[in-house]
């Protein structure tokens, strides 16, 4: 399989075939970025489709010293600072009654949006990069400029208030299963 | 869990479950993990969370096989584009490579360094005939573009060298140099066009002096002197840094006063004081600055560095809240050299800036006739007040000596006088018994 690297570079000589080779990698992955982060998804797609336009009129500046991913993300990033500026005052950034799933979702995929919701926002973007985005921890820290251990401390604590804000409800889910089932043999 | 009852820290387990481990630390985590259960209690609730974040699936995006239509335009119009420029940026950022960056950095380095270092020579004091010459040049050269420059220290007048290169056999020593001007020696002035420098630039390129001047004066018009010295230090835009006066009874008056003047209106003002009085001292002397100066500075940007790199570490980094107070009194004692160190430089630029004049005048005494002697009466009077006093006195101080001596003197007379008259009995009884015949 050719690398991200080596087909942005073939885009950049005028190769049709990389660019779309690029955007089938990662069309699915930016929209997901985008509607994990936004309220609606008419708006993820078109961000989506803005960070292609940005790498079409960047691609003769991106150096191959860049992982393609990084760079990427990192066209993202910037597009979500903008548009949660624009958003802000004006409309929550996660509307209840939009979500992001077509389907109702689950009540323990409620309870970890909520508790997402409840985290420090730096924090909360190292965490959803790290488990949606799958980067790694340098990745995260060239992202976000961050050193690395910085990184992996926040990720910890991320992680922790995040457990701690899902154990009362798993415990009260599995008290309300023990008793269904006491009812049941009943 | 601390790091005392297991071998790694919750840190590095989800790191090493994350895949992020050294080699060496993943060993040792996984051998931990093992047998360890409240590590792997913890390792199955990081695995939980990642699962429970993994299930918020988001909706597949319509259509994710084509291509939206304002890309592909966007790819047209891109295609169409000549690539010219694109070579060209391609060009430029291969001639740009990192490596070639690190390299031209790295000469570009080196290269400030020998430019540094030969600046540093070029400081050095220079045979004074050649500082003259060059003097000359240099404030040749401001004269005929006008100003000096606001931020670099004038050059001092080459007369003012002219005058110590013979007591320093044509060589300037670093540190104090001085020497005492012959009387009456005609001090050439200064242009008035010079502007009077109080900041002085980064890095000098000329030597820096501070120049420290003393002259004494006797005159007959004592008050006359003193306005018009005022007058002259309000003249050459001077101030007053101390003065005193002395009117003892039967002589006449001093005024000791430390005028600073700017550097370069030194001689001008010189030989206006000169013409106050008659000219019994006059000395002038200079203290080369040049290198304190630069290494002040080059310790001050280090502190400006060293406060940074803190104040970063300190924004950027996490870690325990000792490590924290640590790098904040770090901060501070860094901050508090900085001060002083800017308190120094502003200090020694002023010393440069301007000159230290130590004035003496001095008021020419005449003695004046006492009028009639007092009566016998009075000095008789006198006497006797003198004598009442003196007994009153006596008494005063038999009394003070009896109280700061007498206690010690009762506590010597208890010790010795038991000892004192056994001793006298003993020698008395001596002296009574008459001289018995021998038995014999």
């Amino acid at each position: 399989m050719i690398s991200d690297e080596a087909l942005i570079i073939e885009f950049q000589r005028g190769s049709r075939e990389a660019f779309d080779e690029l955007f089938a990698r990662y069309r699915e992955p930016l929209y997901g970025f985008f509607r994990r982060r936004l309220a609606t998804k008419d708006r993820a797609e078109d961000l989506a489709q803005e960070t292609f336009l940005a790498v079409i009129r960047a691609a003769v500046r991106y150096e191959p010293r860049a992982m393609v991913k990084t760079y990427l993300y990192g066209i993202a990033l910037k597009l979500l600072a903008a548009e949660r500026r624009k958003l802000s005052g004006n409309e929550p950034q996660i509307d209840d009654d939009h979500e992001p799933a077509e389907d109702s979702p689950s009540d323990n995929e409620l309870w970890v949006r909520q508790a997402l919701e409840k985290l420090d926002s730096s924090e909360r973007e190292i965490l959803m990069l790290r488990e949606y985005e799958q980067l790694n921890y340098a990745e995260i820290g060239e992202l976000l400029r961050l050193p690395v251990n910085t990184v992996r401390s926040r990720l910890f604590r991320a992680r922790m208030e995040l457990k701690s804000f899902l154990e009362p409800k798993r415990k009260a889910q599995s008290r309300t299963r023990s008793s269904a089932q006491g009812e049941a043999k009943s | 869990m601390s790091k005392s009852n297991h071998p790694i820290e919750q840190e590095e387990l989800m790191a090493y479950l994350d895949g992020e481990l050294a080699t060496n630390r993943a060993v040792a985590a996984a051998a931990h993990l093992e047998h360890c259960a409240e590590c792997q209690e913890l390792a199955a609730d990081l695995r939980k969370l990642s699962q429970e974040m993994m299930a918020c699936e988001v909706e597949a995006v319509e259509s994710s096989s084509e291509i939206p239509d304002e890309i592909v335009a966007a790819l047209e119009k891109w295609k169409k584009e000549p690539k010219k420029q694109a070579s060209i940026r391609r060009r430029w950022s291969m001639l740009f490579t990192p490596r070639k960056l690190v390299f031209a950095g790295g000469s570009a380095v080196v290269l400030v360094l020998i430019l540094s270092f030969f600046s540093f020579s070029a400081l050095r004091p220079v045979p004074m005939a050649r500082f003259s010459r060059e003097g000359a040049k240099l404030e040749g050269y401001y004269r005929s573009h006008g100003s000096m420059p606001k931020a670099v220290a004038p050059p001092p007048s080459p007369n003012a060298y002219a005058d110590l290169d013979g007591s320093l056999n044509g060589n300037m020593a670093p540190g104090i140099v001085g020497q005492h001007v012959t009387r009456g020696r005609e001090a050439e002035s200064i242009s008035e066009g010079d502007e009077i420098n109080t900041s002085i630039r980064e890095v000098p390129t000329a030597p820096m002096i501070a120049r420290v001047a003393g002259i004494t004066l006797t005159t007959k018009e004592f008050d006359r002197t003193r306005a018009s010295l005022e007058e002259i230090l309000k003249r050459h835009s001077g101030y007053l840094g101390d003065l005193k006066v002395n009117a003892p009874a039967e002589s006449g008056r001093t005024l000791t006063a430390t005028l600073r003047i700017p550097a370069p209106q030194l001689e001008s003002a010189l030989s206006e004081m000169k013409k106050l009085g008659r000219v019994e001292d006059e000395s002038q002397g200079g203290e080369e600055v040049t290198q304190q100066y630069v290494d002040l500075e080059a310790r001050l940007a280090n502190g400006i560095h060293t406060e940074q790199r803190l104040t970063e570490i300190l924004r950027t980094r996490t870690g325990k809240l000792q490590d924290v107070l640590k790098v904040e009194l770090e901060i501070d004692r860094v901050r508090g050299e900085i001060e002083q160190m800017q308190a120094e430089k502003k200090e020694l630029s002023k010393r440069v800036a301007f000159a230290t004049l130590n004035t003496t005048v001095k008021e020419e005494y005449f003695a004046k006739l006492q009028g009639t002697p007092p009566s016998t009466g009075s000095r008789f009077r006198n006497a006797a007040v003198d004598g009442y006093n003196t007994v009153v006195e006596g008494v005063i101080e038999v009394g003070l000596f009896l109280l700061s001596a007498g206690p010690s003197l009762l506590l010597w007379v208890a010790i010795l006088f038991f000892p004192a008259r056994w001793a006298w009995k003993k020698l008395r009884r001596k002296f009574a018994e008459p001289d018995l015949p021998s038995a014999s």
